[in-house]
């Protein structure tokens, strides 16, 4: 495991060799809250609340969404590149797990655009928008314990979609599709209080709606104890399914590799 | 004249036969490209569902708005591409190139360069939502105000041409300009997608008079749509649309020429 | 014959920013940058007769491609004149450029996506180049360079030297007067460069094309070239006949012997002695000129007991690599006339080496 771990760090020290990319992107972030924070602003129209729902509490969510989606914003190219150049064989045949270190690179990564983008980006967002204090200490730390379990759904979804670049030509159309249909369902552009009813109603049935959505309610509390058991075990359901499916892909990737010699 | 369009068509058919190589996969790319896009319509569209109107914007209208954006980004981008691209023309020595060819430098620049796939995504979307919404928000089409709505188009289209023309022109200085874009081009393209009214003061001053991306779409959607946010704003703003464009282009045009003798080609 | 090319005095620097590391030299780089000044070509002057085929070579860096790059109408020069063909290449460029064709041996003008044809065709509109050239022309190319079997192909499944070939095609299709060759053999192999030299040869035999041809390989020079211009840190150091430069070193000559004692001290007049640490031979470097062969080698085996020896001639490539390095001294040449042969340079007197040379140097 401590090997593992390597992998994050050292990601996480390359990253800091861009520095202007710093500013650039807290600026990226910043102004992509901004947006948000306005539109919904515009749609309160001054109103304090809308179905016990006030405007701070979504400025909150919005924020909450942006730190998991920054932690998210990674390479989702790197498979097919591997493939592409044909360096996947020689990964192969190194003395660990690929997958796992793609999983702590990606961490690893993950872990810089926190401290670098998100956490400067929520400073200063919290100078002008109204941000709702986290409701305790153990809810705040059951929703680190959820984001964390939100980024590895994410990431084997993003898995699973990079697998397919071992048939097809390029997956970049693809994981921009998944990519859009995660941040609609899974509330990153509209909170998922505002969804409709009907849509809401299958969502419970998949992966996004925990995504986002579980951390934001964790953090503004409110969530009885067995509603809180039941998303945690939802979202682990989740990710034992996606494992699945991402190992089943990822084999018959590797199959298909060796029979056609890369 | 016959003369260009024949270059634009030589150049599009290599383009258009390059980038369909791939036939399943530029389909793909053209479909994630207009779901990317939509996607932000989409969330509006939900939200409205349960606000009803932003600003007093009804979703029919909003969607008049969007079109907007979409549609000129559709066309510029069959045209300034090459533009949008330019560090990286010099930095891999494609301008040389360009230097090397016995016509105008823009000229090519212009004409060579579509990002087919791109334009097709943003401009089905655009041409869909504007169907959609154009009856339902209640424009009447005659001889005039198609001919104004086609005049804003290229207003649209040459505003954001003059912005990237600029940079490219920068990029004769500074060598790297994508961040610069970044924050001025495809951060305002955010905020610019929504009606300019819900923006504070600030954003909004951006908006019209650094990156005059108001001109893009709110005001000319409100020539139209004659929204009550417009009191807000001077009313001639609905009509200069294409003057704005014109006269950015030929700005921008003047400072592209004056830039072009600090060219130092990188090469090795 | 008449004068196709004419530089005078001229001259071309660079700005370079210094970067600064680590923090504040990022802040540094942003707010206050600090410049240094290169001077890429400096104070060159030649002319080229129309038909004539010139090698043009110097180490990385030393300024060919600017040179090239001026010459094309790319750049413009600080100071000096260029004409080419009657114009004035940065000031009347699109005029200027329907008359040259430029070859990037780095650099394809052909699409990856597209076969050689597709991208012509696209060639043939920009140039605006007659239905009847146009077919004339890539018959004629398409047969001299070979290409038959692989011109409807899409360029990403081509050899590097059939890509080559195809580029090489391209540049060539508008007829123009005058051709640069930047590097156009660069990492292609030996029958590939081959069918490269010897298409350029024919070219400029048959068509009178003007060309310039930059290099690496000294190779493609002894082949194709009659006349080499050496280009070294913006400056020409020579300008001269090929056939010169290879006997340019004639009086240079080196011994190279093994000795059965090396302890001895050794010392010959008007020679350099050096000891090859690896191999553990001697090697006399001297100048014929100042003292004979024959000489040097009485006085070795006089005071020696020697086990082998051997007489050697520097190579072309060993005799350029130390032009570049400054062990040999060329007097740069002006040409007093435009006549090729007058352009004759005289190497300064001694060839003074420091190690032997190897014939198979590349640099």
């Amino acid at each position: 495991m401590n090997r593992y771990l390597q992998f994050a760090v050292i990601r996480f020290k390359s990253k800091t060799a861009y520095r202007f990319d710093y500013f650039l992107g807290i600026l990226n972030s910043l102004l992509s809250f901004v947006v948000y924070y306005s539109i919904y602003k515009a749609l309160y129209g001054g109103a304090q609340s809308i179905d016990g729902i006030s405007f701070s509490m979504v400025t909150t969510s919005f924020l909450i969404s942006l730190g998991l989606s920054s932690a998210f914003n990674k390479n989702e190219m790197f498979l097919q590149d591997k493939i592409k150049q044909g360096t996947i064989a020689n990964e192969l045949l190194k003395p660990v797990n690929f997958k796992l270190r793609m999983l702590f690179e990606d961490a690893g990564e993950g872990a810089f655009n926190v401290v670098f983008n998100f956490l400067p980006t929520a400073l200063i967002a919290a100078l002008f928008a109204n941000i709702c204090a986290p409701s305790g200490a153990i809810n705040m730390l059951l929703c680190i314990a959820s984001v964390i379990l939100g980024y590895i759904v994410l990431w084997q979804i993003s898995f699973i979609v990079q697998c397919w670049s071992f048939w097809l030509f390029s997956v970049w159309g693809l994981v921009t599709i998944k990519n859009v249909v995660i941040n609609i369902l899974a509330g990153s552009y509209i909170p998922m209080w505002f969804m409709p009813e009907k849509i809401r109603s299958i969502l419970r049935f998949t992966p996004f709606e925990s995504i986002y959505f579980m951390p934001v309610q964790l953090y503004l509390g409110g969530l009885s104890q067995w509603e809180i058991l039941l998303g945690f075990l939802r979202q682990l359901a989740w990710i034992a399914g996606l494992y699945v499916i991402g190992e089943l892909c990822w084999r018959s990737g590797i199959k298909r590799l060796v029979i056609q010699g890369g | 004249m016959k003369d260009i369009l024949s270059l634009f068509f030589a150049y599009a058919r290599s383009g258009l036969k390059s980038r369909f190589q791939y036939k399943v996969d530029a389909i793909v790319v053209i479909f994630a490209v207009f779901l990317r896009e939509a996607g932000g319509v989409i969330a509006m569209y939900l939200a409205l569902q349960k606000f009803g109107t932003i600003n007093d914007w009804s979703i029919d209208e909003l969607l008049f708005l969007f079109s907007l954006i979409f549609i000129t980004y559709g066309i510029f981008i069959v045209f300034f591409m090459a533009l949008r691209d330019f560090p990286d023309w010099i930095k891999h020595g494609d301008f040389d190139r360009v230097l090397l060819r016995p016509r105008g430098v823009l000229t090519q620049l212009v004409l060579c360069g579509a990002d087919w796939l791109a334009a097709f995504g943003h401009g089905t979307l655009g041409i869909l939502l504007l169907i959609i919404s154009a009856n339902r928000v209640g424009v009447e089409w005659n001889v005039k105000t198609v001919l104004y709505y086609l005049m804003c188009v290229i207003g649209g289209v040459l505003i954001q041409g003059a912005v990237f023309l600029a940079f490219s022109a920068i990029t004769f200085y500074v060598l790297e300009t994508n961040s610069l874009k970044e924050i001025f081009y495809w951060n305002m393209r955010k905020f610019a997608i929504y009606p300019l009214s819900i923006y504070n003061k600030f954003i909004q001053a951006i908006l019209i008079f650094v990156v005059p991306f108001a001109f893009v779409n709110y005001f000319p959607a409100q020539f139209f749509l004659q929204k009550p946010d417009m009191a807000s704003y001077p009313t001639w703003f609905m009509y200069i649309t294409p003057i704005v464009g014109i006269v950015l282009y030929a700005l921008a045009y003047a400072f592209w020429r004056f830039s072009l003798r600090f060219y130092k080609s990188t090469g090795n | 014959m008449e004068t196709m090319i004419n530089v005078e005095n001229l001259c071309k620097t660079f700005k370079i920013q210094r970067r600064s590391t680590g923090f504040t030299g990022a802040v540094k780089n942003i707010f206050r940058p600090t410049y240094e000044y290169k001077k890429a070509v400096n104070d060159v002057s030649f002319s080229i007769n129309e038909g004539e085929m010139v090698g043009f070579i110097g180490p990385n860096g030393a300024g060919k491609s600017t040179t090239v790059k001026m010459l094309s109408g790319i750049l413009h020069p600080d100071s000096g004149s260029i004409s080419v063909a009657g114009y004035i290449p940065h000031k009347q460029r699109k005029d200027y450029v329907a008359n040259i064709g430029v070859v990037f041996g780095q650099k394809s003008q052909i699409s990856w996506d597209l076969s050689p044809l597709d991208s012509y065709e696209v060639i043939k509109h920009i140039y605006r180049i007659p239905d009847k050239l146009y077919k004339d022309n890539l018959e004629r190319y398409t047969e001299l360079l070979d290409m038959s079997d692989f011109i409807d192909r899409p360029v990403r499944q081509l050899s590097l030297g059939q890509r080559m070939r195809a580029d090489i095609a391209a540049a060539l299709l508008h007829s123009p007067k005058i051709v640069f060759f930047d590097e156009p053999t660069i990492g292609i192999d030996v029958v590939g460069k081959d069918k490269i030299r010897r298409f350029i040869k024919t070219l400029n035999e048959t068509d009178n094309i003007t060309m310039i041809f930059t290099t690496h390989d000294m190779q493609d020079i002894e082949q194709t070239c009659q006349r080499l211009i050496i280009i070294d840190d913006g400056k020409k150091l020579y300008d001269g006949s090929l056939e010169n430069v290879k006997s340019g070193c004639v009086s240079t000559r080196i011994i190279e012997a093994e000795i059965e004692d090396m302890t001895n001290g050794i010392d010959i007049d008007h020679t350099q002695i050096t000891h090859d640490e690896s191999s553990g031979k001697l090697i006399v470097t001297f100048d014929t000129d100042k003292i004979s062969t024959s000489e040097v080698m009485s006085q070795l085996m006089s005071t020696n007991s020697v086990k082998d020896i051997s007489i050697k001639e520097p190579g072309i490539d060993a005799v350029i690599r130390d032009i570049y390095e400054g062990k040999i001294k060329v007097r740069a040449a002006t040409r007093v006339s435009a006549d090729a042969s007058v352009g004759a340079v005289a190497f300064s007197n001694v060839c003074h080496r420091q190690t032997a040379p190897q014939a198979d140097t590349r640099f």
